[in-house]
């Protein structure tokens, strides 16, 4: 690649993520800099302008058309923008959490959390935005190792440590995995560009070898469920969520959670789209059984095991499972309505989980336990947290009036609007559902029918601003799915996610 | 006047964010921010009523959101049937705020008990403005969030905590019901809206199977909110709450919204005999069954909760047996003299002190209003000429007979005798013969208490003559403008079974004279002659007891299983490849303690099972 190649890409369509980047690296030099004992808390205000800066730079992207440059490696299309700004609003209110986040322990680290968490999301974003294996998979280490690193920050905290370590070595398994899952799709294909492959899978040579591609399929879709936390890959979640500092926690169990269903789409669509299975059916119909009784199994695993939880993290670790089981299931019914569903889920997830995780922050860090305990007679201490923690519960357990409600909603009209209607992929869905209130209701339960001590919970100005922005949120796509649905067909095309670019620039040719 | 509907529930929104806001006040005067609001709600539904009974309705709706193509709608609708609820609901919820102030008097949290009133009234006046299936699903979920806050008010008492929970989590079981029977409906006919939805079901766009199990789907939602068999167990659970609660939502609204359920979707329950013939079993049953249990209960308003299962079981028995004008004569007239019965209840047990009806007795010269009214209202429902509960029940045992059902209707009959016998066990027990505890301080209740209970005595005696062979059919013509279509007309049976039915409820009554006035009989002589059936009943049929052995060990021990899984089974499973890891490894260090080993090895496992199955049953190697 010449020179004259390199200027003639379009690079001003990478302009969020080389925003990140430049703060990422600021960010490093200035902790360099710093004093040792000056406090490194202002960081966050420039970790929080950059991430804003990317978010005005992906809204000023919103109207180009697909664009793709480096061939194929990174592209601008609906989709990456789409996602990218959960990724970012989702690491913003992170931020915020984590400036509030008061430990002793994490005082000495706090400016590498910040270019950590920046770079993480660099990792998330380059994941949304890239449609070859191989920067597909820098993408997922980067925010990988990053994680690895954040869970870890405590460093003198044993849970954390054991978070971080156990963390490392449940992703290095999964990393594995997918890579060996990987390996089998380029080695059947003989590429690594997602179009790419998905033309070769269409070859009918490869008919003779459709068990193959269908052990490519599981092993990559289940190597790739590490991120999202879904079975067979969820048994980390509820040790590191317990052990990671709280902003850290929200950060895998949202903005992580999300990137793994990022790849995943991208990943497992492309790629096996055209892929025949035996009798020339399409084998994504065809391993559509075994990928629903995953998803049957992280519903139930997730919102069965919820119940015996004691510690609020370990127990919003499984609701988190649970509710990455419910996300997969527009996946594996194939819904024509894939895209915006799971977006609009994850949207509504990002602003309920985040605005749960802000109250047992806050909650954690004042009773020093994360015991359910920590909420007792919470609304009569203080109300201007129990409420918008009931409504963060109810739109969790999907109540109307509240995001998650219209999320669950369309996910369950997807699954029986299809032909044939995946019956019982619904009724688990519901039945779990009905499991999972007894656990969420025990925490309403607590805050609103037990005997407080009295002690009031001060809450700062920047956690509160959080509080009425998720609250809001919650509420406003609870009554007004439309401001959401619309901004997403207005905006994204759901068809430029399957639109190959040509990006054969032939500068040198005159 | 229809235009501005709407309003209705949100004046008791209003109050809700008001009396919030007014939380930690200790004026007890912020209880007439919610009287005043619902008594707004109350003057625009009569009005709106009167529209409807000049032949006025009114239907506004737009579109909410879009999925796909799918356009999902909202609005609200004005119909005989729900203008009807809109007063029942809004009258009722009026008085009970009204007595409220008196009960409540003295209790640390009235403005809050008052903010949750308000709440649960917007929720139901919202459900039952719904012109459509969703609006009325995700009302009829808000509806189970304000009973669940008002039954656990007493949050200090135990029972109290977990009777909210039992309440919110067995109506939810019926709630999944409704919410798949619904969006399977959705995806037949494209809508949510009932006249879509009917206009499929008159076209014959739906397969009859699909239809049956559609409407028996919505049924089992209308199963867990109207507390029928077998999901009634959190109803006199329920009774945990303070009094007016019972008498709100365990009288008149949300255990009616059931019964409501039905009702609006009828066109739909029409077209299916089957779900018909369930639904008039399911209620024939039920209504025997809580009539049964209610014979031997002690606690005052447990033998009225009993009996309010019972009653929406006869309202269920009416519309499965076509009976869809007796079926909602009944709502009607149950609202005001169930209200009325749990309204007096709570002002013996504010007099007395205890829900006990062994430690009352003699209260009738104490009580000088309370007993009457409440005589008024046993009277009612045990369905004596004259008396609303008289002329409905009448209904409802004619259109039993006449669509032909006549094992329901002698069930029926015999359910009417022991709705008679236990209504006056109580009245006898409570209000007759000697004091049997102290009852030293004993005063009638003040007059914001008394007041609503005349209002719903006098309803509970003249509600009847909405529909009689008589005086004239009102209801039934005003219901006709509805969207049902009232194939039988009106079901003037035989004339014979207005004197079955009164003779059954005197006998029920003589019967209960005899044994708890008199004394002629001996008051344990069913115990004795039939010791194992009694106990049988005493213990309500060892329904909870059978939920507790089956379903909640089920899934307790599922997730102890889930929890023994990820530490012990797969830890026990892998322990030869983890030894020899561990082995390996630095023994002793805290961090490798082998679990992650353990996740890492059922990952994998995982995965090759998955392979395993895949290549076995996938048909790759065939």
């Amino acid at each position: 690649m010449d020179l004259d190649t390199l200027l003639s890409f379009r690079w001003s369509v990478m302009l969020p993520e080389f925003i990140i980047l430049g703060v990422a690296t600021l960010l490093s030099v200035i902790d360099l800099f710093m004093k040792k004992e000056s406090s490194r808390k202002p960081l966050a205000w420039l970790a929080g302008a950059g991430i804003l800066a990317a978010l005005i730079a992906v809204f000023m992207q919103l109207d180009i058309e697909v664009t793709s440059i480096l061939y194929d490696t990174y592209r601008l299309d609906s989709f990456s923008k789409a996602f990218k700004i959960l990724l970012l609003l989702g690491t913003l209110l992170v931020i915020v959490l984590s400036s509030n986040y008061k430990k002793e322990d994490l005082e000495e680290n706090r400016g590498e959390f910040y270019y950590l968490l920046l770079a993480a999301l660099l990792g998330a974003m380059m994941m949304a935005s890239s449609a070859d294996l191989i920067t597909l998979f820098v993408g997922l280490e980067l925010l990988s190792l990053s994680s690895y690193v954040m869970a870890g920050l405590e460093r003198r905290n044993k849970r954390s440590n054991e978070s971080a370590f156990k963390y490392i070595v449940s992703g290095g398994i999964a990393t594995a995995i997918t890579l060996f899952g990987m390996s089998y799709i380029f080695g059947l294909t003989g590429e690594t560009n997602l179009f790419k492959i998905a033309e070769n899978m269409g070859n009918l040579e490869l008919l003779k070898h459709s068990f193959l591609i269908v052990f490519a399929f599981i092993i990559t879709f289940a190597g790739l469920t590490f991120k999202i936390a879904a079975a067979p890959l969820h048994m980390w979640a509820p040790d590191v969520y317990e052990g990671a500092p709280v902003p850290v926690t929200a950060f895998l169990s949202v903005v992580s959670k999300t990137a793994g269903f990022v790849i995943l789409l991208r990943v497992i669509i492309i790629c096996f789209i055209a892929a025949p299975g035996i009798d020339k059916e399409p084998i994504l119909l065809q391993v559509q059984p075994y990928v629903m009784v995953l998803a049957a199994a992280t519903m139930i695993i997730g919102n069965v095991t919820a119940l015996r939880q004691r510690n609020i993290k370990r127990m919003f670790a499984y609701s988190s499972i649970a509710q990455a089981g419910y996300i997969l299931v527009p996946f594996v019914s194939n819904s024509s309505l894939l895209f915006e569903l799971i977006w609009f889920y994850l949207l509504a997830y990002l602003f309920m989980n985040i605005g749960a995780f802000t109250v047992i922050q806050l909650l954690s860090s004042q009773e020093g336990s994360a015991d359910v305990g920590i909420f007792r007679g919470l609304f009569r201490r203080s109300p201007w947290l129990a409420v918008p923690m009931t409504f963060f519960i109810l739109s969790l357990a999907g109540i109307p009036i509240t995001a998650g409600f219209i999320g669950k909603f369309g996910i369950f009209m997807g699954a029986l609007g299809l032909d044939p209607a995946h019956y019982w992929l619904a009724a688990v869905m519901m039945a779990t559902t009905l499991v999972s209130y007894v656990y969420y209701f025990n925490i309403i339960a607590i805050m609103f029918f037990r005997d407080s001590d009295g002690t009031k919970v001060s809450i700062p100005g920047g956690m509160a601003a959080v509080l009425a922005f998720c609250t809001a949120s919650v509420i406003i796509l609870g009554i007004m799915p439309d401001l959401a649905l619309d901004f997403f067909y207005g905006n994204f095309d759901v068809n430029e996610f399957f639109m190959q670019i040509e990006t054969e620039v032939h500068t040198h040719d005159h | 006047m229809l235009q501005n509907s709407w309003l209705i529930p949100l004046f008791p929104l209003l109050s809700f964010v008001l009396l919030l806001i007014f939380r930690k006040s200790k004026s007890e005067g912020t209880a007439w921010i919610g009287v005043l609001l619902t008594g707004l709600s109350l003057i625009l539904s009569i009005g709106v009523w009167i529209a409807v009974w000049q032949g006025d309705g009114i239907k506004v709706e737009g579109t909410w959101f879009e999925i796909g193509e799918r356009a999902i709608t909202m609005g609200y609708e004005i119909n005989p049937l729900n203008a009807l609820m809109l007063v029942i609901v809004s009258l009722v919820s009026f008085l009970v705020h009204l007595y409220s102030k008196g009960y409540m008097h003295g209790d640390e949290r009235f403005p809050v008990f008052f903010a949750y009133l308000g709440l649960f009234s917007f929720a139901m006046l919202g459900l039952v403005l719904s012109p459509n299936l969703l609006q009325l699903y995700m009302f009829w979920e808000l509806v189970g969030l304000g009973s669940f806050l008002l039954i656990g008010f007493y949050y200090f008492k135990p029972e109290a905590k977990a009777a909210a929970k039992k309440a919110f989590v067995m109506t939810r079981i019926g709630d999944v019901g409704l919410f798949i029977g619904m969006v399977l409906l959705f995806w037949q006919v494209g809508s949510f809206e009932y006249d879509e939805i009917f206009a499929s079901v008159r076209n014959g766009d739906i397969s009859s199977g699909m239809l049956t199990l559609t409407a028996l789907c919505i049924f089992v939602g209308a199963i867990g909110k109207s507390g029928q068999l077998p999901l009634h167990t959190w109803l006199p659970d329920a009774m945990e709450g303070p009094t007016p609660v019972s008498a709100l939502i365990h009288a008149a609204t949300m255990v009616a919204a059931g019964v409501y359920l039905v009702a609006a979707m009828y066109p739909l329950f029409q077209a299916s005999e089957t779900a018909l013939t369930v639904v008039a079993i399911v209620g024939g049953v039920t209504a025997i069954f809580a009539a049964s249990i209610g014979l031997m209960q002690k606690d005052i308003k447990r033998v009225l909760a009993y009996s309010t299962v019972s009653q929406l079981g006869y309202m269920m028995l009416a519309l499965g047996a076509s009976g869809y004008v007796a079926g909602i004569f009944h709502l009607t007239t149950h609202a005001f003299f169930k209200a009325l019965l749990f309204l007096a209840a709570g002002s013996v047990i504010h007099a007395v002190h205890t829900q006990n009806i062994e430690e009352m007795g003699g209260l009738w010269k104490k009580l000088r209003l309370t007993g009457p009214l409440f005589l008024i209202g046993a009277l009612a429902i045990s369905g004596v000429p004259l008396l609303s509960g008289f002329f409905s029940k009448d209904e409802i045992l004619a259109s039993t007979y006449a669509d032909g059902r006549y094992g329901l209707f002698w069930l029926a009959v015999v359910a009417a005798f022991m709705t008679a016998f236990y209504m006056f066990r109580l009245f006898f027990l409570v209000f007759t013969g000697k004091p049997r505890g102290d009852q030293s301080g004993v005063h009638e209740s003040p007059s914001v208490m008394t007041l609503p209970m005349l209002v719903l005595g006098v309803l509970a005696i003249v509600a009847g003559y909405l529909n009689t062979a008589w005086f004239g059919t009102f209801l039934t013509d005003y219901l006709a403008g509805g969207p049902v279509e009232l194939a039988h007309g009106d079901h003037h049976g035989p004339s014979w079974i207005p004197i079955v039915a009164t003779a059954a409820s005197l006998l029920g009554i003589g019967l209960a004279y005899l044994i708890y006035q008199k004394g002629t009989l001996s008051r344990n002589w069913i115990t004795r002659s039939l010791p194992g059936l009694s106990n049988v009943i005493y213990n309500k049929w060892y329904v909870d007891e059978g939920y507790d052995a089956t379903f909640v060990k089920g899934t307790k021990g599922l997730s102890k299983l889930g929890v023994l899984f990820d530490k012990y089974i797969v830890d026990g499973l892998v322990a030869a490849v983890v030894s020899g890891v561990q082995g390996l490894s630095k023994v002793g260090s805290s961090l490798q303690n082998g679990q992650v080993q353990t996740y890492g090895t059922f990952a994998i496992f995982g995965i090759v099972i998955l392979l395993l199955i895949v290549a076995l049953t996938g048909g790759y190697f065939t």
